[in-house]
């Protein structure tokens, strides 16, 4: 299938897939007040391990209780259930989403220059995906715009940052950056100086074993 | 399926090796506080950097692409076409595999480098978005090519190369010649700068010692002397204040840029031979190019 016709071409596979796990994340309140849950706004998640508990930003929640929006459109209650502010990680479990977990894999292997890609709702915009290369998985230079000498709680310049010349939004905080395969490598946290960070997977994954 | 995942893990392989390759060339430059810009190792013992991010002329270093960290010397600067000129120790590391920029096409894929610490090159991928011909810079200097792309010049980037899917280097990236696009000073322009201020520590650019303003007369185009410095090569030349050029070298003046033009490159002490018009009278006068006197930093 070499002149696939558009969704075989490219990065349609791995992005597909990669989609299909991705949530909304919205704020029970907001939700309630009529806003935000069918709009898809606020932030990003995606199934990890298993098809009801969730990975985003721990700036995402503001609450315990949280609206899923699943890719079918489905809206779902969710329970905020591990939460790690200093690595700005929160995990989400709800049980009603049934959404296929993402795969993962290891940023430590990836070479500068290799293809990745983010999945979120950049300003609202439902599964929106944006490519770019992969730059580096440590601290970020200094210079960048990290306060170094009291930072904010998760935005620590010294602790290692999945860092890529990917373009992100508000909206992204929470979604996945996988690598070409669409296997996840970080959880997007934000935006330095135009650099995308993301916290690697590797340390989601010891935060989830914490859980048991 | 897995034709479309192979051919865009093969192109991820391919730009993560262009990186590896044109990396071994690529060290970050500590030439001012905090964060450093990136240099390319041009030939053995010179790296090229861009000239704005030079802050300081003294206690300069270099990491290398082994994570070692090197004293550099400032070999000259070039404000015009925004090129600094570091020596470091010969045999340091491989020299750049330098590309022909004028192979780039708008469309081709290319990424930008960068070195910012000892834990590996940086790099940020796009296209290339517009070529051209020679240009000047809103600093003054002559660029041989119009180079651009949509890549991000993150802080730290400038002074690092634009490279090919290949791992080719066809130029220097600048912040600061031209936002919101990267631009970047292609692989003529540095050798030529590279030559000079390896020579002589800076660019020299020609100069009459003359301010002009265009004019029209019966005859075409014409530049008329409004103001002409003390003892310099116009006025050593005999021009006199109200005399209009009309000619150079036997060509009629259209613009004024044909003077750029003629003043640029290795101009300094040629003869110009000039055609003016006074008192209604055209003559021929030469000029003899002199070297534009340098203003302090």
């Amino acid at each position: 299938m070499v002149s696939g016709a558009g969704g075989g071409a490219f990065l349609g596979d791995a992005a597909a897939r990669l989609r299909a796990s991705v949530v909304a994340i919205v704020d029970h309140s907001r939700g309630r007040r009529g806003r935000g849950a069918s709009r898809g706004g606020h932030g990003a998640g995606f199934a990890w391990g298993s098809e009801d508990l969730f990975v985003t930003s721990a700036h995402v929640p503001s609450a315990n209780t949280v609206l899923v929006v699943t890719p079918g459109g489905r809206t779902v209650e969710g329970t905020v259930v591990a939460r790690d502010v200093d690595r700005d990680i929160a995990v989400v479990h709800a049980p009603k989403a049934r959404v296929p977990a993402a795969t993962t894999g290891d940023p430590y292997i990836l070479r500068p220059g290799a293809l990745v890609f983010a999945v979120g709702h950049p300003l609202g915009v439902k599964d929106a995906v944006s490519v770019g290369v992969f730059q580096a998985v440590r601290a970020v230079p200094s210079g960048y715009g990290l306060a170094e000498r009291r930072p904010r709680r998760g935005r620590s310049p010294f602790i290692p940052w999945v860092q890529a010349d990917v373009r992100l939004a508000p909206g992204n905080s929470g979604g996945p950056i996988a690598d070409v395969e669409g296997n996840v490598i970080g959880v997007a946290a934000m935006i330095v100086s135009g650099l995308a960070l993301a916290v690697p997977a590797p340390d989601v994954e010891r935060l989830l074993s914490k859980l048991g | 399926m897995t034709d479309s995942r192979s051919n865009i893990a093969a192109l991820s392989d391919q730009l993560a090796d262009a990186v590896a390759a044109a990396g071994a060339s690529l060290v970050a430059v500590h030439a001012r506080p905090r964060l450093p810009s990136s240099g390319v190792h041009w030939k053995d013992g010179v790296i090229v950097t861009t000239e704005g991010t030079v802050k300081q002329e003294e206690d300069i270093t270099v990491t290398l692409p082994a994570g070692e960290r090197v004293p550099a010397t400032l070999a000259g600067r070039d404000r015009g076409t925004d090129l600094a000129v570091l020596r470091i120790p010969a045999g340091s590391m491989p020299a750049a595999t330098l590309g022909d920029p004028a192979a780039l096409r708008p469309g081709n894929l290319v990424l930008a480098l960068a070195r910012l610490d000892e834990g590996g090159a940086r790099a940020a991928f796009g296209a290339v978005s517009a070529t051209g011909g020679k240009w000047r810079s809103w600093k003054g200097g002559e660029i041989d090519r119009w180079l651009q792309s949509d890549l991000t010049i993150y802080p730290g980037f400038g002074g690092g190369p634009l490279v090919d899917s290949a791992g080719r280097i066809h130029g220097v990236n600048s912040g600061a010649l031209s936002r919101p696009l990267a631009t970047t000073i292609p692989v003529e322009t540095v050798n030529r700068v590279v030559t000079q201020l390896l020579e002589r520590g800076y660019v020299a650019r020609g100069w009459i010692g003359a301010a002009m303003q265009p004019v029209r007369l019966d005859e075409g185009g014409g530049l008329l002397l409004v103001s002409i410095e003390k003892d310099a090569p116009a006025a050593k030349a005999g021009l006199l204040l109200g005399d209009v050029i009309v000619a150079l070298d036997g060509k009629s003046l259209e613009s004024f840029d044909q003077l750029l033009e003629v003043l640029s490159g290795e101009a300094v002490g040629k003869r110009l031979r000039l055609n003016v018009v006074r008192a209604g009278e055209q003559r021929p006068v030469d000029v003899v190019i002199g070297e534009r006197p340098r203003r302090r930093r």
